[in-house]
Order: C-alpha cells, then sequence, then structure tokens
C-alpha cells in the first residue's frame, strides 16, 4: 500500500519573496536579484509588509525585510509576526545599513534568520537567503507529508471501524432472523437508543464516543438468542413456565456468548454490550430477570434498550401478536401493561416519540 | 554608457562595475537609478537641517544618502557622507559640521558628471 500516492508534492510549494522597504532602489535591486528563481512581493512599510504577509501567506518562502521604515518598522513587524503562530515558520532576513549593536541582538530575539548589510552584495545574498530557503522548503514538505499520512490514517481507520459495525449487525440480524425478525429491528434499537440518549436530558453526561459505542453495544442486545431452540423461539402461543425460564436465559447466554469473543473484550463496546445483553429485561420495581436489578442499579443504557424493544416488539407484527398502532403502544406502556419502567424516562420518551416514528416509515 | 562618461564617473569616485554587478547586469534599471539621484533631495535637506542645528534630521537625510551612494557605488561620496553620519548619530553637530565641506566637494563633482549624462 503505498500511502504516499496521491500526495502532491510539487503543488503548493510556497515560492514567493516579501521585499520590504521604504525605498524604491532598493526594493528594485533586491527584486533583480532575486526575481530570476521566485516570485516577488513588495511592501514600502511595515504595515503594507504585514498585510501582503497575511495576505499571500501561504505563498510566502522568505521575507527580506528592512529596518528604517515610516508607519511601522522592521523591528515592529518581527513583533507583529511573532505574535502570529502561523507566521512563524516563514524566514525573515534583515537588511540594514546598521548591521550592528543593538538592532542586532533584537533582531536575533524577534527571531530573524539572518542579518545582511547594505549595499547588498547578490552572490552574497542569494546565497544566504537560498539556503535557508530550501531548508524551510524541505522542512514544509516533510510535515505537510507527515500531515497527509495523519490524514490517511484517520480515514482508513474509520474505513475499519464502519466494516466492523457492519459486521456486527449482519451477525445480530441473522440471530434475530430465527426468530422471524429482520435487520430492521436491531437497527431500529440501535437508533432510538441513539436518539434517547443523544437527544433527549436522559443522556446528560454522555461524551459523543461513549454514545457511539452504546448505540453499537445495543445492537448486539439480543444474541443470546442464538442459544434458545427454534421450537420456543417462534413459538406462536404462550409460552409454559418451564419454556418461559429457557427464554429468559438468552440474557446470561447473551453475555457469556459476548465475553468469548476475545477481540470484542479489548474493545470500549465490550462493558456495554455484555451489559444490555445481560440486562435488557430488567425492570425498574426489581421484578425483572435475570438480577432482579431495581431503580438506579440498572444502567440507563439498558433501561432505554429495554424500553426500545418494548416500544419496537408492539408496534411491529409479530408471530404471537399483531402491530398496535404507535398511540396505542404509548398508552400500554404508560400504563404498566409492558413492564415498569423509570418515569422520568417515560416522559422523555412520550416528549420523542413522535420523532422516533419516523424510524418506522 | 559610453565610454567617456564611464571614465568621467570613475573619476568622481564611481565604482561602475561594482555598482552594474549589484543591479545584476541590468544596464537600463542602474542608468534609470543613477541619473536618478540627480533628483535625491537628501543632500540638500542635509545641508539645510545642518544649518538650523537640527541633529535628527540631518542623521536621517545623511543616513539615507548613505544608503542611496552604496547602493550606486558612489563610492568616494559614500565615504564622505559616512564620515558626517557617525557623528549626527552621536548626535556631534560640530564635528559633522566640520566634514561636511569634503562631502559637499564629492557631491558636486558627482553631479556635474551626472548631470552630462544623456538619456
Amino acid at each position: 500500500m503505498d500511502i504516499n500516492k496521491d500526495f502532491d508534492r510539487t503543488g503548493n510549494t510556497p515560492d514567493t519573496l516579501l521585499i520590504v522597504d521604504d525605498d524604491a532602489m532598493n526594493r528594485a535591486i533586491l527584486r533583480e536579484i532575486f526575481q530570476g528563481s521566485y516570485q516577488i512581493e513588495e511592501a514600502a512599510n511595515g504595515q503594507e509588509g504585514l498585510e501582503r504577509l497575511l495576505e499571500c501567506r501561504e505563498r510566502i518562502c522568505a521575507v527580506l525585510l528592512d529596518v528604517v521604515m515610516p508607519v511601522m518598522n522592521g523591528l515592529e513587524l518581527l513583533q507583529e509576526i511573532k505574535k502570529r503562530e502561523e507566521l512563524a515558520p516563514i524566514p525573515v532576513f534583515l537588511i540594514t545599513a546598521d548591521a550592528a549593536g543593538d538592532t542586532l541582538r533584537r533582531a536575533y530575539e524577534l527571531g530573524v534568520m539572518d542579518v545582511i548589510g547594505k549595499p547588498v552584495t547578490p552572490y552574497v545574498v542569494r546565497r544566504r537567503v537560498d539556503s535557508v530557503v530550501e531548508l524551510f522548503l524541505s522542512r514544509k514538505k516533510m510535515s505537510d507529508l507527515v500531515e497527509f499520512q495523519k490524514q490517511e490514517l484517520i480515514d482508513r481507520e474509520m474505513e475499519i471501524l464502519n466494516l466492523n459495525k457492519g459486521m456486527v449487525e449482519a451477525l445480530a440480524t441473522a440471530i434475530e432472523f430465527r426468530s422471524g425478525e429482520s435487520g430492521e429491528h436491531v437497527r431500529r434499537i440501535s437508533h432510538i437508543t441513539r436518539y434517547m440518549l443523544g437527544k433527549t436530558p436522559l443522556g446528560d453526561g454522555i461524551p459523543k464516543e461513549m454514545l457511539e459505542h452504546i448505540t453499537l453495544a445495543a445492537v448486539m442486545h439480543d444474541v443470546g438468542k442464538i442459544a434458545i431452540s427454534d421450537a420456543i423461539l417462534n413459538k406462536p402461543g404462550r409460552l409454559t413456565a418451564e419454556e418461559y425460564e429457557i427464554m429468559k436465559q438468552h440474557t446470561v447466554l447473551g453475555a457469556a456468548l459476548l465475553e468469548k469473543i476475545p477481540q470484542l473484550r479489548n474493545h470500549k463496546v465490550y462493558k456495554y454490550a455484555c451489559d444490555i445483553a445481560r440486562h435488557h429485561h430488567e425492570r425498574w420495581d426489581g421484578k425483572g430477570y435475570p438480577d432482579g436489578l431495581k431503580g438506579e442499579e440498572i444502567s440507563v443504557w439498558s433501561q432505554v434498550v429495554a424500553l426500545a424493544d418494548v416500544y419496537d416488539a408492539l408496534v411491529s407484527e409479530r408471530v404471537y401478536k399483531k402491530a398496535f398502532d404507535c398511540d396505542t403502544a404509548v398508552r400500554m406502556i404508560r400504563n404498566g401493561e409492558c413492564g415498569v419502567f423509570n418515569p422520568e424516562m417515560l416522559e422523555y420518551f412520550e416528549e420523542a416519540e413522535k420523532d422516533l416514528r419516523v424510524f418506522y416509515s | 554608457m559610453n565610454e567617456k562618461l564611464r571614465k568621467k564617473l570613475i573619476q568622481a569616485g564611481a565604482d561602475t562595475d561594482g555598482a552594474l554587478e549589484r543591479f545584476m547586469g541590468n544596464e537600463g534599471l542602474y542608468t534609470r537609478f543613477a541619473r536618478g539621484f540627480r533628483e535625491d533631495g537628501n543632500y540638500d535637506a542635509l545641508l539645510k537641517a545642518m544649518e538650523a542645528g537640527d541633529v535628527k534630521a540631518a542623521f536621517n537625510a545623511a543616513h539615507t544618502l548613505k544608503g542611496v551612494t552604496g547602493n550606486l557605488s558612489f563610492n568616494r561620496l559614500y565615504e564622505k557622507v559616512s564620515e558626517v553620519v557617525e557623528p549626527l548619530r552621536r548626535e556631534d553637530l560640530e564635528e559633522a559640521g566640520k566634514k561636511l565641506p569634503a562631502l559637499t566637494d564629492a557631491y558636486e563633482e558627482l553631479i556635474r558628471v551626472l548631470e552630462e549624462w544623456e538619456a
């Protein structure tokens, strides 16, 4: 894999020299010296120089700066450049008659690359500027390449992540398929979970990344069903007490199954997936299964998946029932006909319910 | 530039070869600026400031004049100007005044030659 394949090495190379001097003759001489190898921009004082610099930042590979200028002098311009992070890497050369003493020290303090005396000698100033610019350009190219590669890696990571999501979804769908569900059911649970935790106060304090993990984990809530026999899973009538006990096992079995996947155990999704698989049938009043967790003992994501699961079951056709309409479903849930839920969660759910219908269109 | 003019310039203390090198062999550009020196106001400004005892203005004019003559390799004049610039930098008007006549001489000799320079 040639990760550099599409990196454009020649485009966007800065090729412009900015000459800042109030004396037209000085500017003309420097232009004459450098125009063979560089594009030239000029400015007649520090203020103009700063403006040009900000305008053409991407193109500029060096600044040739005089000291004594009206409006804003060379040292003042250097100060302005120092203030701005984006201008800091551009090499600056002071071209001055007073190449000694205090000015020199101050200039170096302000980060000037080199100080060149006036009147200039062409081959000297060329050499000094060219060699520094070469270094600057190669350093820039290197850091551009690094940036490019970083982005490539991030893109690849995203690709892999999406592939994983797809595979998890496929697996969950395959398992649900046995009981007559479709991939739609799995996806809807995931969307409802994401909505409830992302767009209602229920999800306060849950950062974006965590929400993504929970959403993916929700997809796997019923993987335990793979261990339940067809006869029970697809029985059109009421389950016997024994059959029900077996059915309830899908929670514990689901968590156990997930634990057996070594790659999953290292993934951030894991703890949510296990939690949700095991606890999506707990009840707010403690009468759920398998652990009889009560109230806040049940994690908010398990609660949400539980509710989503019930809602989705009500409004969809199943082996053992016909589909109810949405308003009826909400009423039944509110009346406690389908389990006991966190009253606060139910409030947010009722508010959000109309928005959730979009997942069923 | 014809040979006669070149000789005269050299005699007036100008290094024509050096100047042309600085101007990257661009004779047109050099000619424009060299002839343009006739209109340079810094010499007059220097004299005026010295007369008025304005050290700062004198220094600025002298300093600028130094830069211009340096660029054009008007070396003799450049030296004389430098000898005035340094005392002025120290704000020593008196010392600067002593060096002024030599500057004037060099300046006037050069200007005479430049004024002969046809386009």
